[in-house]
């Protein structure tokens, strides 16, 4: 502990050892996430008050901001499944010092989604419907089941995490719960990686299914169009990259070592294999749609673009820009090494998964279906982008809080133990 | 044993796995469901008995018979009648005249301008009594406008204005006007009729005969029955037709897309396209035994095939077919008409086509028709009324006392709107017979609410069109709101009242007595259903009238960079309803995007005005100012603008309201040589981008 | 719910694009009869709930060649729905002797994964409450219910007239289903005893209804063999209750995407599909 370093006011609360900003820049900072979020929850009021019409969603765009943001997050989120299918099952040991924040990633993401969607149904008090009604032919339906279950097992992983809080974890009932939950946690693990890997799928099944939309339409293996592996494939390869890349980001907003570099790199390493793979399958998938399915629906190439808006540069981007560029830089090890370099093919591989989610969602229903039909263009408005941002600011504050109180990097000590005081600014007090 | 926190929560967990054993969270889990669809703010539909009454829509000129479903007494359903002569189908517009009995824009109470400018409501006898002695006061000084050609409420108007001593009666520009015209110039006494039913081959000429022109119902089920479905099989023959359809005009409009063929030609030209068509009829070896059929011959012979290509922009090879299939068709029959503003020239020389193709009073021919009859003695005929120009008393200097206007629109439907509108406010006293608030009730210093057609007794004699006499009574269904009036009762009163007799107190003795001339049986009064009457009516003197024809027809110089080509849409509605609620939907993004609506252009047009779709363009002429966008659409004739009317109301209610712009503003009206009607389907256009 | 379930009774639709002028009288009688609610401004095409929509087709060729035709497009009532096996709740599903796709309006979570799968955009969203102008509540028929906001609506092939049409056979002492000249099951209601608003009021007949399993009905024999007769995107494999009918090649070319150079006569090669 740095000689010259003042204990804040809740240092009683702050994990052991652990040196933490002024109370006051701490409460600042959450304030101004706080704006953020209540900008969203009038957005969100206005949506549940007055109806889905104040958003700029319509008959063509039933999907839009909101269901790109959520698969988005899914996707991104994945890196708490997939990390702890890596730690607790395949036992790649070195990963524990980033399973903890991978699992408060993965809640905020599929928390954050639930949010999302919630003010996405029309009907959000009959959102409980798809179990009770549920169709089992829907991927809708198993998306529904597998999210929901799985937001349960993040919850189960968080709770040892909160459970170890200095003062919570004197309270020997709490102490025994989180040691058990932390024996069993390998079962956890395989629960949430076989969930998630179904969702996952299944949210590109959703559309790999939409045979009357030749944009997401896909042939594929059994009840599963190639879109569903695609999903599970561009998931695993990007969650990990943004578990890194958050943590690089904490890093530098506390001023503090968080997570070892050669942990990152191997988060990377892990980005850019998983990118290997899906790169080449992506890759064969749209060769396929090309070739063989758009001229099976009496369609051709350019047809499947409108303009700049839906033009073949999102293709080239998706694939090439974000896909094979990062998947070259993350699968090199002298690239890995410099941060610079694995953090911006982090940040592609993060982007390509985005813009495969959007493409998706919005140019699927863009495209006319009908001969006779035009392209539609749709631009999200406020009323669609502040619920986004509320996630994004909803996260900030836990990821925030976790940080603060809870021992989420078991590194954190050791890496800053030799460090002079004061030698590195903690420009945001946090 | 105290209650310590151990205890509280054993409770608290008990009671929680006890409520979820019991059927209440179920029962409220169910109950979500049922709560998210009955939201106590969203309407339930009443329930009832349904019950059915036959009408007439007095609301659609274009001869709509219908039945009205009532639920609990009220009217909620217009559906078909296709028992009726004219009936089969609806038309968009009368479909919702239920929905229009609730709309927005219904007047409910008499309004009276104060000094002020205001309006505010007053009682009916107030409004009686006002009215009365306006009209004392103007006498032989009050006019009358009456927007309904075919009720008898224009027979009591008329009949009351001659008991006046006024001689300002008049009815609004229509096709039967000019027909009535035409017909009288070429010494017809009688009405034209189209026996479209019998007719093998239909050449239309302008008349929209499809959408709004002519008994639009019953000519489109004669189109239907006259079509089967087309069955192929592979190689194998189609099925005929025992009607082929042709139209002609400037714009490709609804009629066009189902015609065998589409003859485009520059809109105000269909009059010479006729003529040019006379001509080689005649070369062909027709003739008419009239007595100027020689001086006709030199007339038309002047409009050569190319004469005639030149001038209307039709092409010469589709010309000379079309001609050949009118020699060929057993019973052809032509058409000339258009949606309003034509002129009586035009339909001359469809006449004289018709007679050199001798098909006049003969089976799927032009028939004439007996004019209507008339049971107040002291009525002018409608020919007399029709001979009255509506434009030309606007342009008069000297205003009238005084102006009763009856379910007429002039301030929006008369070309040049706002100098009509201009010429409106300058009438010291202005009263109006209305169902809807619309811009001529705006004007107005007595605004007097006149029920729909669902809640009045009325009548519809002949629509134009039509291929026989007919004559309909239409009855109110359900409970009609307590504050509209039925003109004709409250003029027959006031004309008691200032000692003017017109023989009938009541305007259903009046329809009784009407009908039992149109030898309607059983109850006079029960409504719907028509007397059909196959009488003819002699032809007379015809003669050609080439010296009034050839004025009528000569063609004249451009007004405008380019011809404009009014069309119409019948789910905009009337000039009097404007659109009616549902039918805004109806309505596609090329022909209005927001408020602003569109003008077609083909793209050879649109490239010489360096103009392209979307472009949001002004229109002008003489003074008036529309914009519009404009719409690339290749089903014009060059150099021609197209524009839809029926939309830029003002008045009314929302669904009407800042919806494009009123195509009439750019429309101006000149005299048409020797017939002394105005007309203006020769305007022009000039256009920029705004 | 579940894929091409077959039955005695598939009600179906001829629609005659040779006969179709555009006039709209089905588009507004269609909302009159299902209770949809009146929109002031109609002008975003995509916001605005039309159960039935009539498109303008072009020939695309230059003035004078250019050719016009108007399609009416109703829910074409699939046996094998993009949309119906994709809705979680089971709020949308072919499962009634007829082959009329439900929807049922309090079951609907409002997910609007339907809409995106349907390929001939017949569902709309209720993206706000209905309001109706003060009073034309009561022009509102009893026959079907108003719908929330929040909820996705279709074309139901005014499904309350056959129910209606049943009663009245059943009233009359009838059984619904009886075996007709060709041993097969056929519905006992008269053939006009069942026929949409929109085939109701169409002045050109260019709507035909019926069932399109009995061969005494209209529509089958103007479907049958029929080479003028095609259905919207056929290749998909949708299996739709709606016909359409024209003898100009270019309007059934439009039923369809063809590649430049495809023939429309040709078999169309079907998509395939999962559930």
């Amino acid at each position: 502990m740095a000689p010259n370093y003042i204990p804040p006011a809740d240092a009683a609360l702050i994990p052991q050892d652990c040196e933490r900003g002024p109370l006051s820049c701490f409460a600042l900072w959450l304030g101004a996430l706080s704006v953020i979020l209540l900008i969203g929850v009038y957005a969100a009021y206005l949506v549940l008050s007055r109806g889905l019409g104040m958003t700029a969603l319509d008959d063509y765009f039933g999907f839009g901001l909101w269901i790109t943001f959520d698969l988005g997050v899914i996707a991104l989120g994945a890196g708490a499944f997939f990390t702890g299918l890596l730690r607790y099952i395949l036992n790649i040991d070195p990963l524990k010092n980033v399973i903890n924040l991978a699992v408060i990633i993965g809640f905020i993401c599929y928390t954050g989604a639930m949010i999302v969607l919630v003010l996405d149904i029309g009907q959000p008090l009959r959102a409980w419907f798809g179990y009770w009604h549920a169709n089992v032919h829907s991927m809708l339906t198993e998306v529904i089941f597998c999210i929901t279950c799985y937001c349960i097992v993040l919850i189960i992983e968080y709770i040892p995490l909160i459970l170890e809080q200095k003062q919570i974890n004197r309270v020997p009932l709490f102490h025994a719960i989180a040691h058990n939950l932390h024996v069993v946690m390998p079962l956890f693990a395989g629960m949430g990686a076989f969930l998630s890997t179904f969702h996952q799928g299944s949210l590109g099944g959703m559309y790999g299914v939409l045979f009357g939309r030749p944009y997401a339409f896909r042939d594929g293996f059994f009840i599963w169009p190639w879109t569903f592996f695609l999903f599970i494939l561009s998931a695993v390869a990007s969650g990990p990259a943004l578990t890194m890349l958050i943590a690089a980001l904490m890093e530098k907003m506390t001023g503090r070592k968080l997570v070892s570099q050669d942990v990152k790199m191997l988060m990377g390493k892990i980005a850019g294999t998983m990118l290997l793979v899906y790169t080449v399958f992506k890759i064969l998938d749209t060769g396929a749609w090309i070739c063989g399915l758009a001229p099976s629906a009496g369609l051709t190439f350019d047809q499947f673009f409108y303009g700049w808006i839906y033009g073949k540069w999102l293709l080239f981007a998706e694939i090439a820009l974000c896909g094979v560029l990062p998947c070259f830089m993350l699968c090199s090890a002298s690239m890995r090494a410099n941060p610079r370099l694995l953090y911006a093919a982090a940040v592609l591989d993060c982007t390509g998964v985005v813009i495969n989610r959007y493409v998706l969602t919005v140019q699927t229903l863009a495209m006319p279906s009908m001969p006779f039909d035009q392209w539609a263009t749709y631009v999200p408005n406020w009323v669609e982008w502040a619920p986004c941002f509320l996630v994004l600011a909803y996260g900030g504050i836990l990821l925030s809080l976790s940080y603060r109180y809870l021992p989420v990097f078991p590194q954190e000590v050791e890496l800053n133990g030799g460090q002079r005081p004061g030698s590195k600014p903690n420009t945001w007090g946090l | 044993m105290g209650f310590d926190r151990r205890a509280f929560l054993k409770i608290a967990a008990g009671a929680s796995a006890g409520i979820m054993v019991t059927p209440v969270p179920w029962k409220l889990l169910d109950d979500v469901s049922i709560w998210s669809q009955n939201w106590s703010w969203i309407p339930v539909p009443a329930r009832g008995a349904s019950t059915y009454a036959e009408v007439f829509s007095k609301m659609d000129p274009f001869g709509v018979p219908m039945k009205i479903r009532k639920v609990g007494g009220l009217p909620v359903r217009v559906l078909p009648l296709p028992e009726h002569p004219l009936g089969g189908g609806l038309s968009p517009l009368s479909i919702a005249e239920v929905q229009m009995l609730y709309s927005p824009g219904r007047l409910r109470r008499p309004l009276l301008r104060g000094a002020d400018g205001k309006l505010t409501e007053i009682s009916w006898p107030q409004a009686s009594k006002k009215l009365q002695d306006e009209l004392k006061n103007a006498g032989g000084k009050a006019a009358f406008i009456s927007g309904d050609e075919t009720s008898s409420v224009t027979e009591v108007l008329s009949a009351f204005a001659n008991a006046l001593g006024s001689e300002d009666m008049y009815l609004m520009p229509s096709e039967a006007q000019s027909a009535a015209k035409a017909a009288e110039l070429m010494g017809i006494d009688a009405r034209l009729g189209y026996d479209i039913e019998q007719s093998d081959h239909l050449l239309a000429v302008g008349a929209n005969i499809l959408e709004n022109w002519g008994t639009v119902l019953r000519n489109r089920r004669v189109f239907a029955n006259s079509r089967p479905h087309s069955f192929r099989k592979d190689g194998g023959e189609e099925t005929g037709d025992s009607l082929s359809l042709v139209y002609a005009g400037p714009v490709q409009n609804n009629t066009a897309a189902v015609a065998g063929a589409w003859l485009p030609v520059y809109p105000g030209t269909e009059g010479i396209l006729a003529l040019g068509m006379a001509n080689m009829l005649i070369e062909a070896g027709k003739t008419v035994a009239a007595r100027d059929f020689e001086e006709f011959k030199a007339l038309a012979s002047a409009y050569t095939p190319e004469k005639t290509a030149e001038l209307t922009g039709v092409d010469g090879k589709k010309l000379e077919a079309e001609v050949a299939r009118l020699l060929t068709a057993q019973k052809p029959l032509l058409i000339v008409g258009s949606s309003a503003g034509g002129g009586a020239g035009p339909i001359m020389a469809g006449v004289a086509v018709n007679a050199l193709l001798g098909n006049i009073n003969k089976p799927g021919g032009l028939v004439l028709l007996p004019k209507a009859a008339k049971v107040l003695k002291g009525a002018s005929d409608l020919a007399e009324i029709y001979r009255n120009d509506l434009i030309k008393f606007f342009e008069r200097e000297e205003k009238p006392a005084l102006l009763l206007i009856h379910e007429a629109n002039p301030a929006f439907a008369l070309p040049n709107a706002q100098a009509c509108a201009a010429a409106l406010k300058a009438v010291p006293f202005k009263v109006c017979f209305s169902t809807f608030m619309d811009e001529t009730a705006a004007l107005c210093d007595l605004i007097l609410p006149l029920g729909m057609g669902l809640e009045r007794l009325d009548d519809v004699e002949t629509p134009y069109g039509s291929g026989k006499i007919g004559y309909c009574i239409s009855t109110a269904v359900g409970r009609p709101d307590a504050g509209v009036l039925n003109t004709a009762n409250v003029i027959l009163n006031i004309a008691r009242r200032l000692g003017k007799d017109l023989g009938f107190e009541l305007y259903a003795d009046i329809l009784k007595a009407k009908a039992g001339l149109y030898g309607k049986g059983g109850d006079p009064l029960a409504g719907g259903f028509a007397v059909e009457s196959a009488e003819r009516a002699e032809a007379g003197a015809f003669s050609f009238r080439p010296e009034v024809l050839g004025k009528a027809l000569a063609p004249d110089e451009a007004r405008g960079k380019l011809r404009l080509a009014v069309y119409g849409r019948a789910s905009l509605g009337t000039d009097k309803t404007g659109i009616p609620p549902y039918n805004n939907k109806t309505l596609r993004a090329d022909e209005l995007a927001g408020s602003l609506m569109s003008v077609l252009l083909n793209r050879a047009t649109a490239a010489r005005n360096n103009l392209a779709d979307g472009d949001k363009v002004s229109l002008e002429s003489g003074g008036g100012k529309i914009v519009a966008r404009v719409r690339v659409f290749e089903g014009i004739i060059n150099d021609t603008a197209g524009v839809c009317r029926g939309f830029g109301h003002t008045a009314l209610d929302e669904f009407s309201r800042d919806k494009g712009a009123n195509v009439m503003e750019v429309v101006r009206p000149v005299p048409e040589p020797e017939t002394g009607l105005n007309f203006w389907a020769k305007a022009g256009v000039d256009i920029k981008k705004a | 719910m579940s894929a091409n379930k077959h039955f005695n009774v598939k009600w179906g639709m001829a629609i005659d694009l040779d006969k179709c002028t555009g006039c709209g009288a089905c588009m507004v009688a269609c909302q009159a009869e299902n209770n949809l609610a009146p929109l002031a401004d109609a002008s975003n095409k995509q916001r605005v709930p039309n159960w039935l929509v009539v498109y303008e087709l072009s020939n695309k060729k230059s003035f004078p060649d250019h050719e016009i035709a108007y399609l009416p497009r109703p829910c074409q009532q699939c046996a094998e729905q993009p949309c119906a096996t994709v809705c979680p709740v089971v709020a949308t599903e072919r499962n009634e002797e007829g082959g009329i796709v439900s929807q049922i309006y309090p079951r609907c979570i409002g997910c609007r994964y339907c809409m995106a799968a349907c390929p001939y955009h017949a569902r709309c969203f209720n993206w706000f409450d209905p309001v109706w102008p003060k009073g034309m509540e009561k022009a509102l028929t009893p026959d079907v219910s108003t719908r929330p906001r929040g909820v996705v609506e279709k074309c139901t092939f005014c499904h309350h007239r056959f129910m209606q049409a049943k009663d009245k056979v059943r009233a009359g002492g009838g059984e619904v289903y009886v075996r007709g000249t060709d041993n097969k099951l056929h519905c006992a209601v008269p053939e006009d005893g069942y026929v949409t608003s929109c085939a109701e009021v169409c002045p050109n007949g260019a709507i035909v209804f019926g069932d399109l399993n009995n061969p005494e009905h209209r529509v089958h024999r103007l479907v049958t063999g029929n080479a003028n007769a095609f259905r919207l995107l056929e290749r998909l494999g949708t299996d739709t209750a709606v016909y359409y009918i024209s003898r100009r090649e270019w309007v059934r070319r439009l039923g369809d995407n063809y590649l430049p150079d495809e023939d429309t006569q040709k078999p169309k090669q079907i998509l395939p599909k999962r559930h």
